[in-house]
């Protein structure tokens, strides 16, 4: 027996050396595979990060690939998925940032600091004007090109719908809303489906509904208000309290609290759901599911009978320079070739979006009718990103599992916790 | 007569034990080898086996890949942890001075807290020296927060070894150092095992320290590679428990054959 | 004389690396953490100012830190508790002599060696709400189907569970060779003066297995005080914040809201609170074993 263990260990100590040469090869083969033959030509190496995979990725990839086949120089082009946003944070408290990045939302709440502005380049005019609010700060600098524009309403499920006799288009206000979801949830299907168990899908309650309470109705809202630092907890109940109405009145799924996204996704794609609270990426990732899933999206409701329904724009793939890049000049050439029609279509379209700037189109089938349809709905940010100090995300998410849980004063108490952290946040900004 | 019909009873209670020990690792299997589409009972066994799960974690879940970085992690951070912590031993053991015995139950103690509770300043360190998304990052903070049970276990054996033999070699003309070499280290063997299969368990098991300090996709190891895919947006939750299938298994595998000594390595552990 | 003092303070020497490696990744962020503690840090920024004692005034009137406080309590003791009386249960039954009984000590150890994460994601089958495998066999008995998880208090029990459900073997393995190690003679003697196999257990296995329980107790308390993994896997601390252990609030607060100095607050009274407990379980742990 001890033979046997001495031998195990013997190995383990040969494995150790086999592994830590195989590591040290795979990783000196990886640096010539990504710089071409003609590294000496030019030695511009270019890094270029993105939060976006799958298709869009690819798509992303292979422009990259085409600008260093005109231009001789090297672009390392990485997608770490789910952990972009912690290697950001990474970088950015290093000091050290990728020469080009996309930035999810952010360009301006948290990375305005480290980008270049990109007012002057010759793209600027042409940003489509959706996108041109969302991604300014306030002395309206702009910060990223964007590839795509994100424009997103509420998701349903055409077929369920139908069945329980609902119109879309008679949903102006969150009362029809409501009404609807009586009728559905009368046969049997649950009328908004959230899997809370991944606890963004219950911030983006807040994203969605917030701005019909806070922003929307010109006549009545608080835009100036939370621009200056000030937190109404009143105007939050009142938030928090359509959330706590639909829990108590059974519109959520019965597992809201431990069901997660994919969740989500499935019931929708097989009619156990009815309305969701997501961009049209679900519509695309449900149709993965079932691909003849018969969907569709419509604006936001209004709070007041006053006020007009609204759609949520925002930016997706935006990619923006670092202002300190040691290759500056090639990272503004890039970015100024991914802004040609042909090559930003590519994008666009692998992301099932319109293009972000004007004159340039993007093939995103049936999605486009929706587009069409509501072109003339008014558009605003996201909640959280414009109006939220950076951080709050979370404190909507768990405030928003308590009024879910069903605890005491969970409303009194979301509105409260609300304010508490805006104050901290904003006064720390 | 009565002890055959009591060990009957034994019997039928060990088996009822083992039936609720073995059903997560059954419901594991069914899922895994469950096509996406089947959405019969957790507890059926597939009507027929779907094996496309596994090429799906291997091919989209990159868990080869993961398997290979964890191994390397693995080795390197147990083969650190033994030279460490067998070294460190020695004077702790062997010397009791009172700053040895300080610094004995500060390692002790170490043992005790949760690495997370260091985690703001530990991670914001790791960033400072360029730590993160390295293999020596992570293979250093393995070591430090596994060095303790190491010099804990090495310095209780080495104090079992009689000191008449280090003062014989002394006598002979020995130095502490080459006592060290000659007559301690050839005497370690068996701990060793014990420090090894700890240890490399834990590190190939972790978690916590990997979820901060490889972020890049290429560098993941199994837990990561594991916890991404069943948390991906739109997972194959099937395809994903067969990954997990397939990074329990080489440990699994391993403590069936030397089962004796993963026993042992943990009696020695708790009892000196 | 001093000579051979000097020959002998070399092997101290041998300590340095060990020691090295704690002041890096040990006793250097503490300290950092200390600093830390009084910022007002999101994590990232380079941007960040002094605000005194704010985050630890905000630790004591924080309900979530209390909540986490107390599931790192039950977490800890909870599942220690359950591993002792099991093991040691699951150790007397094995300590007989009947087939098939060094097939159960491996079936019930296996779970020792499955990561934890991945232990999470298994039970995660059992307790969800649809097809889950317990609200299953519920269905065969007739009853309703059950959220589990949706209510944090019973979140926290059904993880307690699971963590003592993995690592009971432990325990058990721990048991078994303590009770090995009892000379058979003692009971012997004592079923000569006519003593039952209850008062057996009582005064003679019990005393004699005190060592082992000891150790098996500590071992236990530092692994259910340090849950992480099975908490991220199952809950992620939800719903809400209702299932955190100190481990998972750190961290959420950390990366999540973005409150890295508060999170360095919580973090460095969350090691003093449990090297306060560990402290007071290793005295008594060494005393026991002074008077054996």
């Amino acid at each position: 027996m001890k033979k046997i263990l001495s031998v195990f260990l013997a190995g383990i100590l040969a494995a150790t050396m086999l592994a830590g040469c195989a590591q040290g090869g795979t990783a000196s083969s990886q640096a010539p595979s990504k710089a071409p033959s003609d590294a000496s030509k030019k030695d511009v190496k270019l890094t270029f990060m993105t939060n976006v995979v799958g298709e869009q990725a690819s798509a992303l990839e292979k422009v990259l690939k085409d600008f260093e086949k005109e231009t001789g120089y090297t672009v390392e082009f990485s997608a770490p998925g789910k952990s972009y946003e912690e290697l950001m944070k990474t970088k950015m408290s290093s000091n050290e940032l990728p020469d080009l990045f996309t930035t999810h939302g952010w360009s301006v709440a948290r990375y305005s600091e480290y980008l270049e502005p990109v007012n002057d380049m010759p793209f600027a005019k042409d940003i489509s004007s959706q996108m041109k609010p969302v991604i300014s700060d306030k002395q309206g600098k702009m910060y990223v090109l964007p590839m795509d524009s994100d424009i997103a309403g509420i998701v349903y499920n055409v077929d369920v719908l139908n069945d329980a006799g609902v119109r879309v288009y008679d949903i102006k206000t969150w009362a029809d809303f409501e009404a609807a979801c009586e009728k559905i949830k009368a046969k049997g299907v649950s009328p908004i489906h959230m899997g809370g168990k991944d606890s963004w899908t219950i911030g983006q309650f807040g994203d969605w509904v917030a701005p019909s309470i806070f922003v929307t109705d010109e006549k009545n809202n608080k835009r100036a208000d939370l621009k200056a630092g000030k937190f109404d907890p009143k105007t939050w109940e009142k938030v928090a309290g359509l959330m706590d109405k639909w829990t108590k009145a059974g519109y959520f799924n019965k597992d809201v609290l431990t069901s997660d996204y994919n969740s989500d996704v499935e019931a929708l794609a097989n009619k156990k759901a009815a309305f969701e609270f997501y961009g049209n990426s679900t519509i695309v990732d449900a149709r993965k599911i079932n691909k003849d899933a018969n969907l569709g999206m419509m604006p936001i409701p209004s709070n007041s009978p006053d006020d007009k329904p609204s759609l949520i724009a925002g930016e997706r793939i935006a990619v923006g320079v670092w202002k300190d890049s040691p290759q500056k000049a090639a990272a503004i050439e890039l970015l100024n070739y991914l802004a040609k029609p042909e090559v930003m279509s590519q994008v666009a379209t692998a992301s099932g979006n319109p293009a972000g700037l004007n004159g340039v189109d993007s093939n995103i089938g049936d999605i486009k009718t929706y587009y069409e349809k509501y072109k003339d709905v008014k558009t605003f940010p996201y909640f959280d990103r414009e109006y939220l100090p950076s951080g709050m995300w979370d404190v909507m998410c768990s405030t928003g599992a308590d009024i879910l849980a069903g605890k005491d004063n969970a409303v009194v108490n979301a509105g409260k916790i609300m304010q508490q952290n805006f104050n901290d946040k904003f006064s720390q900004k | 007569m009565k002890t055959e019909s009591k060990n009957v009873w034994r019997t039928l209670l060990a088996l009822f034990i083992a039936v609720v020990y073995l059903a997560p690792i059954y419901i594991l299997i069914c899922v895994a080898l469950k096509s996406p589409s089947d959405v019969s009972s957790y507890w059926k066994f597939p009507a027929q086996i779907n094996w496309t799960n596994f090429d799906t974690a291997i091919h989209e879940g990159g868990i080869l890949l993961a398997l290979s970085n964890s191994t390397f992690i693995t080795v390197c951070s147990v083969f650190l942890i033994v030279i460490c912590g067998a070294f460190a031993a020695y004077p702790l053991a062997r010397r009791r001075t009172r700053l040895n015995k300080g610094i004995k139950s500060f390692i002790l103690g170490i043992m005790m807290v949760p690495p997370l509770s260091i985690l703001v300043s530990l991670y914001s360190t790791m960033v400072q020296i360029h730590g993160v998304n390295s293999y020596w990052g992570i293979i250093m903070v393995l070591v430090t927060f596994e060095l303790p049970l190491s010099v804990y276990l090495y310095s209780n054996f080495i104090s079992s070894i009689p000191r008449a033999l280090d003062e014989a070699a002394s006598i002979d003309g020995c130095g502490p150092v080459r006592t060290f070499f000659v007559i301690i280290l050839p005497q370690l063997k068996p701990v060793t095992a014990s420090v090894v299969i700890l240890t490399g368990i834990h590190c190939w098991n972790d978690y916590q320290f990997s979820l901060y300090m490889l972020q890049k996709p290429s560098m993941k190891s199994v837990s990561l590679a594991i916890s991404s895919f069943f948390s991906q947006t739109t997972s194959n939750l099937n395809a994903a428990t067969a990954g997990a299938l397939l990074a329990i298994l080489p440990v699994i595998l391993m403590f069936l054959f030397l089962q004796k000594y993963f026993i042992k390595g943990m009696v020695d552990s708790a009892v000196k | 004389m001093r000579k051979k003092f000097h020959s002998q303070a070399i092997i101290n020497l041998f300590y340095i690396p060990a020691i090295l490696l704690f002041l890096i990744f040990v006793v250097f962020p503490l300290i950092k953490g200390v600093f830390l503690s009084f910022t007002n840090w999101n994590g990232y920024s380079q941007k960040y100012s002094m605000v005194g004692l704010a985050n630890y005034i905000r630790f004591f009137t924080d309900n979530n830190v209390g909540t986490a406080f107390i599931n790192t309590i039950i977490y800890g003791f909870g599942s220690t508790f359950l591993q002792t009386v099991l093991g040691l249960s699951f150790a007397l039954l094995l300590n007989h002599k009947f087939r098939g009984r060094s097939v159960c000590r491996a079936i019930i150890y296996m779970p020792v060696m499955i990561a934890p994460l991945i232990m999470g994601y298994i039970m995660y089958f059992f307790v969800t709400y649809d097809r889950g495998a317990i609200n299953d066999i519920l269905a065969l008995f007739g009853k309703e189907a059950v959220d589990w998880m949706s209510d944090g208090t019973r979140a926290v029990f059904i993880i307690m569970l699971i963590n003592a459900f993995q690592f009971v073997g432990v325990s058990m393995v721990i048991y078994l060779a303590g009770l090995q190690s009892i000379p058979t003679m003692y009971y012997e003697a004592a079923s000569i003066d006519g003593v039952g196999p209850w008062q057996g257990l009582r005064y003679i296995t019990l005393p004699m297995l005190m060592p082992a329980i000891s150790s098996a107790v500590m071992i236990n308390l530092i692994g259910g005080l340090k849950l992480f993994d099975v908490i991220m896997a199952l809950t992620g601390g939800g719903p809400g914040y209702a299932s955190n252990s100190l481990s998972t609030l750190v961290q959420r607060t950390y990366f999540g809201s973005e409150n890295a100095g508060y999170a360095s607050a919580i973090g460095l009274l969350t090691f003093l609170f449990i090297m306060l407990i560990s402290n007071f379980f290793i005295k008594r742990f060494d005393k026991r074993e002074v008077t054996m």
